[in-house]
């Protein structure tokens, strides 16, 4: 589903973010990408929906090099790759219901999908009392499974999840976690980068480990320490 | 993919609820700009006209003998008539002539008592349809070696000295246009882009979650058109206002010069769509550029 191979990513020819990784994610795998602020986690992620590209090496989705992508083709890339973001980027004008529409409206979807698919994800996400809502009248948890709804409402077959409890409490957390595992169970792969041990420890799915750039460790079922220890 | 017209509306729709006051702060650039740029386009346009209207007065004057004979005015007034350079003439006889150098030389009596009608020279006043003074000079020149004919004097210097006046103040006034148009463009231009700025994350979530580029575009497009639209229509009534309070100080008899300046409605109107072309156009490739430069998530 997902393939890294001898990926090097160098910001404005000076800042290492990533060098010679390579691995392979299976479809329907859960994966956390651990390692501290600056390891390249975020890096890694935005390789895989586009958002920036390698120097070297060759990055692999469904059997596309993403590097190679037309421009024209990243945004079907991007509705097989749904994204969420510790600061959840939701359109602070739109109602929840408008912001998980809008993922709908863009790939073409007609307005009776829309209507039909939009509030049985709200559902899934314990929102569907919050449909009209303003993000700003909404908890941090909140925000961020409506993030989860819009970028899940396309049934992509990955998930991308960039510190998405970054900004919230423990209880909250683990809401967000258990939403996520139930997205992993309907057959979506997960990638979360994270530097939340609890979670990690908690979850106890494949672990990379990233460490200034480079791939330190790879393991099933793998646990995590936040001063740097994997286990 | 196709854009769905309906996504289109609802989207301006929303951008235009939402961002009220840049939305406004654009027309109202768009509106000053082009009532400005119009009104630059009608005095030229005024100058052009006012010249037109001076030049389409001079006259050169056919002095014939005094004692030519009817045959040779009947050759002259033939080859006037013929001529489809010449608008008209009127003839003024002896009679006529010692009338005016009454009129001339009212205050000096010494003068008049010396003149008697038989002396003067009967003229005719031709009136050319073009204003140029080299065709004015030909003309003029046919009339000279006609029998009968005493002199022809026709104001050379006048006209071209109004030629080149008028041609330096049309330029002039069509440097200032294009001056006025040049800043009306970047501060449009301007205007659009810090409201898009101002909406630049909308714009990278619209990309993350999978949007074209058209997709972002097109609203934003339709957006400008509208503000382009409306600031374009909202410089008609200025335009209008401009040349009607004109025409106000004609009618008051404050500046007789004005009143060449006074442009017909037609050309107002011609203007006025111009004007509101600019505006759209302005509205449609500013968004466009503006957009741009924030698509690339």
């Amino acid at each position: 589903m997902i393939e890294l191979d001898q990926v090097t990513k160098i910001y404005k020819g000076e800042v290492l973010a990533l060098y010679g990784v390579s691995c392979k994610i299976s479809k329907g795998e859960f994966v956390f990408l651990v390692g501290p602020s600056g390891s390249g986690k975020s890096t890694f992620l935005k390789l895989l929906n586009r958002q920036e590209t390698a120097d070297q090496g060759a990055v692999w989705i469904a059997g596309k090099e993403v590097g190679a992508l037309p421009r024209s083709s990243v945004p079907k890339l991007r509705r097989l790759v749904g994204c969420i973001f510790q600061d959840f980027k939701l359109l602070p004008n739109r109602t929840v219901y408008e912001n998980v529409a809008f993922a709908l409206e863009v790939t073409g979807r007609s307005r009776h999908q829309v209507r039909t698919q939009v509030p049985s994800l709200l559902e899934l996400v314990g929102l569907s009392k919050k449909t009209h809502s303003f993000p700003h009248e909404l908890s941090g948890g909140e925000q961020q499974r409506v993030s989860i709804a819009r970028a899940f409402v396309n049934r992509p077959p990955i998930l991308l999840a960039d510190e998405p409890t970054g900004n919230l409490d423990g209880d909250t957390s683990n809401g967000i976690m258990r939403l996520l595992a139930e997205i992993n169970k309907r057959g979506t792969t997960v990638v979360m980068a994270t530097h939340d041990q609890h979670i990690v420890n908690a979850a106890r799915r494949r672990v990379l480990r990233l460490d200034r750039g480079r791939l330190t460790g790879d393991e099933a079922r793998g646990r995590y320490t936040a001063a740097g220890r994997y286990t | 993919m196709a854009v769905s017209l309906g996504y289109v509306f609802r989207e301006t729709r929303g951008n235009l609820r939402w961002n009220v006051t840049l939305f406004a702060a654009t027309i109202v650039a768009v509106w000053v700009s082009l009532t400005l740029f119009g009104s630059s386009l009608l005095i030229r346009e005024g100058v052009e006209q006012a010249t037109g209207r001076w030049q389409g007065g001079i006259e050169f004057i056919v002095f014939m003998n005094a004692d030519a004979e009817e045959a040779q005015h009947a050759a002259v007034r033939s080859a006037l008539e013929e001529n489809p350079e010449i608008g008209g003439y009127d003839y003024v006889d002896q009679q006529g002539a010692f009338n005016e150098f009454i009129t001339e030389f009212a205050d000096r009596p010494e003068l008049i008592e010396n003149v008697t009608p038989e002396i003067l020279p009967p003229s005719y006043r031709v009136k050319p349809t073009v204003g140029d003074a080299d065709v004015i000079e030909a003309l003029a020149a046919q009339f000279e070696t006609r029998p009968g004919v005493r002199q022809v004097t026709l104001p050379v210097e006048v006209i071209r000295t109004l030629q080149q006046n008028s041609q330096k103040v049309s330029v002039f006034v069509l440097v200032i246009a294009i001056v006025v148009l040049l800043a009306a463009l970047m501060l449009i231009a301007n205007t659009i882009r810090t409201a898009i700025f101002a909406r630049r994350q909308d714009i990278e979530v619209m990309k993350l979650v999978g949007a074209s580029n058209w997709y972002v575009r097109l609203p934003f497009m339709v957006e400008g058109t509208v503000q382009g639209v409306i600031g374009g229509a909202l410089a008609i009534p200025m335009l209008f206002l401009m040349n009607n309070l004109m025409a106000g100080f004609v009618q008051e008899d404050y500046l007789e010069l004005l009143r060449s300046l006074v442009v017909d409605s037609a050309v107002v109107w011609n203007t006025s769509l111009l004007v509101t072309g600019i505006g759209a156009a302005v509205g449609v490739l500013g968004s466009l550029f503006a957009v741009g430069r924030f698509l690339d998530v």
